[in-house]
């Protein structure tokens, strides 16, 4: 009798890359937005130039850097169970310009260009992982960097921008050099099989704690329809404050503890009678050491969650003290580490499955995320100017499941911190992120 | 000590285009040493070099380079 298993032929032609656990995990994620009729895992950064850059070179230089990295001209495509990047059989346009109509106010066009490019929909296997948009209205020139989650993380996507900034051709060479596999799969190569049992089953566990609480929501139960970005740029002054309040509450090793926290407690005290016992915010690490431009693509990244009762965020100086040893315990028990063998095994589940898994409380089968976060350090790109011209502010942007349908993308450059509300309408409404950030500019700039 | 410090910074933490040219004076905050990193920089401390160092003393006086790291270490060993 033929005991061997049998396995199904899968269609190789014009695969370039398969995706890794980390990819895997925001191609999950991409599904459950887009399940919700909505475009997927969009993201963004803005950066507001100073002037028109060199548009030739502009283009010269994203010419270059798709030829480098042909995955960028890519397609993601289902070959049996798993996805893979495929050449495309004709390449299109990544480099937009968008002028602004004279008829129409100049601030918002580029703030109803954004939105229109982070709510573009487009099938899966269609779409392009990456485009350059510059918008030019008659005071404000903006590069939209917009790309699809499973392409590369927010680091990934600033170390792209960097590639652009960077005017010396031997430099340039030195991104993605050497290559590198997925630093998820080469962190999993430093356990061995035993060791990875343990961690999944302490990072089973740890959810299975965190699912206890059952987190607060505070999206309408309404159907998504729309992303909109409410960002606010702060004051040097204000950021050296916030930094130094941050310094004294968190320490030196919590500045997102800092926001997080703040944060909780600003949606706290805009609707105490939520109901719910926990805020729990996921928010990813990066597997890259700091400052390497290695690897360029994919996703390198880890998961953390910063879990409070509502008890502790009506107490802010024990508040700030939990979220500190939290984060220290997490990092103590090698629970950091413990999520990438579930990243893993994950993987080998459908996407509906491994996104279910990803949003719903084990204990009460709703959704776990209070809110989004993340927080970007882009202080590098400053030192350089692109093609002619300089960056002078940057906002970042990305589609959020609903719930929680909001995130807080944080971002200091040039010693100005700025706050980026990304957030579903009309599960949230303007008039109520306008109050949110009033009470948020209160939390973190409360001594 | 210094070399076990090098050691790990280096491989895990942060890039360097030359890890012969950076002095143990350079400042590890300025070459990108993050929040993160510094958490995993003292949890190698204290498995390796057998100290407990407090969260209090966690500032950038203290791990502002390789000589301060030493310095900050040596002191809790006594």
């Amino acid at each position: 009798m033929d005991c061997t298993p049998s396995v199904m032929k899968i269609d190789k032609t014009g695969v370039l890359q398969a995706l890794n656990p980390a990819d895997y995990f925001t191609l999950a994620m991409d599904e459950e937005i887009r399940s919700e009729s909505m475009p997927g895992s969009l993201c963004g950064f803005g950066f507001e130039l100073d002037s028109m850059p060199k548009i030739t070179l502009l283009r010269a230089r994203i010419d270059e850097l798709s030829q480098r990295f042909p995955l960028i001209l890519a397609s993601l495509q289902q070959r049996g169970n798993r996805f893979y990047w495929c050449e495309r059989q004709q390449n299109e346009a990544i480099f937009f310009q968008h002028d602004y109509p004279e008829k129409e106010k100049s601030e918002l066009f580029i703030q109803t260009q954004l939105e229109s490019l982070l709510n573009h929909s487009q099938k899966r296997d269609e779409i392009m992982p990456l485009s350059f948009h510059l918008l030019h209205s008659k005071n404000k020139t903006v590069l939209l960097l917009r790309w699809i989650h499973p392409l590369c993380d927010a680091v990934g996507a600033s170390l792209i921008l960097q590639y652009l900034c960077t005017d010396d051709i031997e430099q340039r060479k030195q991104f993605n050099n050497p290559e590198s596999e997925s630093l998820v799969n080469l962190q999993l190569k430093k356990f061995s099989l035993w060791q990875k049992i343990k961690l999944f089953i302490k990072a089973k566990r740890y959810i299975t704690t965190l699912d206890q609480q059952q987190s607060i929501i505070h999206a309408a139960d309404k159907k998504p329809n729309k992303l909109q970005l409410t960002a606010y740029k702060l004051s040097i002054e204000q950021t050296t404050k916030i930094n130094q309040l941050a310094r004294k509450h968190v320490g030196l090793i919590g500045i997102s503890l800092y926001y997080i926290g703040c944060f909780m407690r600003a949606l706290e005290r805009m609707n105490p009678e939520k109901t719910g016992d926990a805020y729990c915010v996921p928010y990813a690490f990066n597997l890259r050491k700091q400052r390497v431009l290695t690897p360029l693509l994919n996703n390198h990244v880890g998961v953390l969650f910063a879990q409070a009762s509502r008890e502790q965020v009506n107490h802010r100086s024990e508040l700030f003290e939990h979220l500190k040893s939290q984060n220290k315990q997490v990092i103590r028990q090698q629970i950091d580490y413990a999520f990438l063998p579930i990243m893993w095994a994950a993987s080998f589940l459908s996407l509906k499955k491994h996104g279910e898994n990803l949003r719903l409380s084990y204990q009460h089968k709703t959704e776990r995320s209070s809110f989004w976060f993340s927080n970007v350090n882009l202080s590098d790109l400053g030192k350089q100017s692109l093609c002619g011209t300089k960056i002078k502010g940057i906002s970042n942007l990305c589609q959020i499941s609903s719930p929680p349908g909001i995130a807080l993308l944080t971002c200091e450059y040039q010693q100005q911190l700025s706050l980026n509300y990304n957030y579903i309408d009309p599960l949230f409404k303007r008039s109520f992120i306008d109050e949110l950030h009033q009470l948020m500019l209160e939390e973190l700039l409360t001594p | 000590m210094k070399a076990h410090l090098r050691e790990f910074i280096f491989q895990e933490l942060i890039f360097v285009a030359s890890v012969e040219d950076f002095s143990n004076d350079d400042d590890l905050l300025e070459a990108g040493l993050d929040s993160m990193g510094i958490m995993r920089l003292i949890m190698f401390i204290e498995d390796k070099f057998n100290v407990v160092l407090p969260d209090t003393e966690i500032d950038p006086d203290n791990v502002k380079s390789i000589n301060t790291l030493e310095k900050w270490i040596v002191r809790h060993q006594s």
